[in-house]
């Protein structure tokens, strides 16, 4: 079913139904980053002594990765709409790459975190910080699953010059876990 | 050019929330579950705890009560009724019952014997140890 | 109505409406003993009528929804219902279940029911909306699996509509999400957090998406307006239902023992529980604008659009107001829980299910609306209904809030009793509120008994001859 919108003078890549769930997605995490922000308001000295304790050069990395692939991302919608379905699959798999070199690295820093006996419950900072990022995790994991399907179909050639909606679709989801990790890594990781 | 708005990806965007939060509920469940035996000192749950719930359950007593306000709200709280007025009062006024003043709201008498009495107040001192982040505000339930 | 079949949703939806007269006359009671503590007391202690109360809304409820599957899922298949005789059977065993179990909780005390019916070997009793004794529950489930049978099978060898894939996936969940009602450990503080997810799985969840499913259902048959995008909103609608409403869940173990975590978890998703609300007034009434016929049957339109706007009202407002921990920390356990509870559980579910009665009764009559003086019975009744249930609501907010300025946050905290003694004038509107609620349901009955169909104006007859 298409829809012709009002203006459709510069319609949004991809469906449009992926765009209210970035919506709501963005709402749900503005909603977290202003808790967040409340409560560190109120425990401003428990936020920035636990807040030293975590590894920035992984932060740092993680942000690396994430825009890089999200880089090779946007170069296969390039691609696609070029005509190479090839080419689009090659870049759609360095993106799903880079979003498991994320996944390994995170739970690397998981793993220390358990280890040091630190959980949801230790306390309000690392409660968020444990959610914020936990949460983000599981959208990097979603995120790759949907690319995966649009990796699949490029690569059997489902995707042309013409056709190329699902690129579009997949990629903006992949852009907006990468923009929450860009505030996330500077709201957590970075603001003292 | 026109705007893609297709009934496919709004199906597979509700299959795929749904999938998602739910695993991340469960995820977060399974830490709720291995936490709350510390809250609630479950390890305090002795025989005589256990037969006093089950004599609170099988007596319907949050159908005009609440624990922890969950409940009726015909009746007071129980959560905190053993530290606001102690297991001997609770045994008396279990007893007393009902008072048959004219117009007050009445509690059935459920005869329960001594020892019943006994267990009822060990699972209401179990119920009034539970960390309920400071839940109710004040001793009045 | 298009297949003989879809016929067996007619004794559920008679009986359903049977039930609720059963229901508010047990609220009629309880609300009374609110006041005046001695009523009927012995004979009906306030547990018993509180739980008949709860009870039959449930059971209606779910005969409604089942009524509503059996009329629904034909005719969106476009197949006859798999098997008519098994459902009606299965009607006839889950109303005497029903009713049995009604007669029990009043003739039996609730220990000796227990005692009885084997609580002991398999305790699941003593829970709010989960009281029955276990041969109830178990044959909750029997209902529940021969519907689900009956119309997953008729799904199977029909079309497979997303309105039909929703209502039926739903039912599945509705079933699904029963189960833990067989579990109740001995900790308390993990019984209630188990017993959340059927009360909350239902009714901020799973029958979000019933009531979804049926408003889609009723707007596309009386509005005309294209099956494809009546559907793919719907799925968007409920696909904001449940990334809100299932870490949504939290907002009930804030004080309830679970971890201090849920405090921010909880709030912060379910404050986004209002959006499908939201979501669903803007689309229910963007279909009657854009509708392409003018169905006879104003009645059922009004229901269709009354149910999201009540919704909103009880499940979103009033839902909201409760919902944030600092704020739930004074209201949690009082009657302004029992005022959401009632404008919501009325709003949402009692009106979709009155909204595909009214829409679907007349069909099963054998006419496409009732007569215009029957319908104007029914609108009225309509209106009294919800005018009195928001007098309801608001008599039991302030009764609530009374609670918590004199009880839960005051200097020097007044009693239990005292407090509901400063309260009694609220409680006094409630009942007078329930009792214009109950006229108000006999007035929408009564139409039921107004024979003859709808009859067009002349004009019109002459247009549709022409």
């Amino acid at each position: 079913m298409i829809e012709t919108s009002a203006d459709s003078a510069q319609p949004l890549p991809g469906d449009f139904a992926i765009w209210i769930f970035i919506f709501a997605e963005l709402v749900v995490f503005g909603v977290l980053f202003a808790a967040y922000a409340f409560a560190r308001s109120s425990h401003v000295d428990v936020f920035n002594a636990s807040q030293l304790t975590l590894n920035r050069a992984y932060g740092f990395a993680d942000t690396l990765i994430l825009v890089t692939s999200s880089y090779s991302v946007a170069r296969a919608t390039l691609s696609i709409k070029a005509g190479s379905s090839t080419a689009c699959g090659h870049w759609l798999a360095g993106a799903l790459g880079l979003g498991g070199l994320f996944l390994v690295l995170k739970s690397v820093e998981f793993h220390q975190d358990l280890a040091q006996g630190i959980t949801l419950s230790t306390n309000l900072f690392y409660m968020f910080y444990l959610a914020l990022t936990f949460f983000h995790f599981m959208h990097v994991v979603m995120g790759m699953a949907i690319l995966a399907v649009v990796d699949y179909k490029a690569y059997a050639g489902r995707y042309s010059a013409e056709n190329y909606t699902g690129v579009e679709t997949g990629g903006s989801y992949w852009h907006m876990v990468d923009l929450v990790w860009i505030i996330l890594f500077a709201l957590v990781y970075v603001i003292h | 050019m026109q705007q893609v708005f297709t009934k496919a990806m709004a199906r597979n965007i509700f299959l795929g929330g749904a999938v998602f939060f739910l695993a991340i509920y469960l995820l977060l469940s399974y830490d709720t579950w291995q936490r709350i035996p510390e809250r609630d000192h479950a390890d305090k749950m002795t025989p005589a705890v256990l037969r006093g719930k089950y004599l609170l359950d099988t007596n319907d007593c949050i159908g005009c009560h609440t624990i922890n306000g969950e409940g009726a709200y015909f009746a007071p709280e129980l959560g905190n009724v053993y530290k606001r007025r102690g297991p001997e009062f609770i045994k008396a006024w279990i007893q007393s019952q009902p008072s048959g003043v004219p117009g007050r709201r009445q509690m059935p008498n459920f005869h329960f014997t001594g020892n019943q009495l006994d267990d009822l107040v060990a699972y209401l001192q179990w119920l009034s140890n539970i960390d309920t982040n400071n839940w109710p505000p004040n001793i009045q339930g | 109505m298009k297949y003989p079949s879809q016929q067996v949703a007619k004794p559920y939806f008679i009986a359903a409406l049977a039930l609720f007269v059963g229901q508010i006359v047990f609220g009629l009671i309880a609300g009374l003993q609110y006041l005046h503590g001695t009523f009927l007391f012995p004979e009906l202690p306030f547990d018993v009528a509180h739980m008949s109360h709860t009870n039959l809304l449930i059971v209606w409820l779910l005969m409604a929804f089942m009524g509503a599957a059996y009329f629904i899922v034909p005719e969106e298949a476009q197949t006859e219902l798999y098997s008519p005789r098994l459902a009606l059977v299965t009607f006839w065993v889950f109303l005497i279940a029903a009713a049995l179990t009604i007669v029990a909780y009043l003739f039996v005390p609730y220990a000796q029911l227990a005692a009885i019916t084997g609580n002991a070997a398999l305790p699941t009793m003593g829970r709010g909306y989960l009281e029955q004794p276990l041969p109830t529950k178990i044959g909750i489930v029997l209902v529940a699996l021969s519907l689900l049978f009956n119309v997953t099978m008729t799904l199977i060898k029909g079309r497979k509509t997303s309105i039909n894939l929703i209502l039926v996936g739903s039912l599945w969940g509705l079933a699904l999400l029963f189960l833990p009602a067989f579990y109740f450990p001995h900790d308390t503080v993990k019984a209630s957090f188990g017993w959340w997810w059927i009360v909350h799985g239902w009714v901020e969840g799973d029958w979000e998406l019933i009531l979804g499913a049926l408003l889609g259902f009723i707007l596309i048959k009386m509005t005309g307006v294209d099956r494809e995008i009546v559907e793919k909103w719907l799925y968007i609608i409920v696909a904001m239902t449940l990334i809100s409403g299932i870490i949504g869940i939290g907002h009930h173990y804030y004080y309830t023992g679970a971890p201090s975590y849920w405090i921010w978890l909880g709030s912060i998703f379910s404050a986004l529980e209002p959006i499908p609300f939201i979501l669903l007034i803007v689309f229910s009434f963007k279909m009657l604008m854009q509708r392409r016929r003018e169905h006879p049957n104003k009645a059922a339109m009004l229901w269709a659009l009354g149910t999201p706007v009540m919704a909103f009202l009880g499940a979103g407002l009033w839902g909201f107001m409760i919902t944030l921990a600092p704020a739930q920390y004074y209201i949690h356990g009082t009657n302004f829980t029992a005022a959401h509870g009632h404008l919501a559980f009325f709003g949402a579910y009692a009106m979709v299910s009155l909204a595909i009665i009214s829409y679907a009764m007349p069909l099963l009559r054998g006419r496409t609306a009732n007569s215009a003086a029957a319908q104007r019975w029914e609108m009225a009744g309509f209106w009294i209904m919800v005018f009195s249930m928001i007098g309801i609501t608001l008599a039991l907010t302030g009764a609530g809030i009374v609670t918590v300025f004199l009880q839960r946050a005051a200097d020097d905290p007044m009693g239990f009793m005292q407090a509901q003694d400063k309260a009694r004038v609220f409680f006094w509107v409630r009942e007078f509120a329930g009792v214009a609620f109950f006229i108000g349901l006999l007035v929408y009955l009564r139409s039921f008994f107004i024979a003859g169909e709808y009859e067009y104006a002349d004009e019109m007859k002459q247009a549709l001859a022409a």
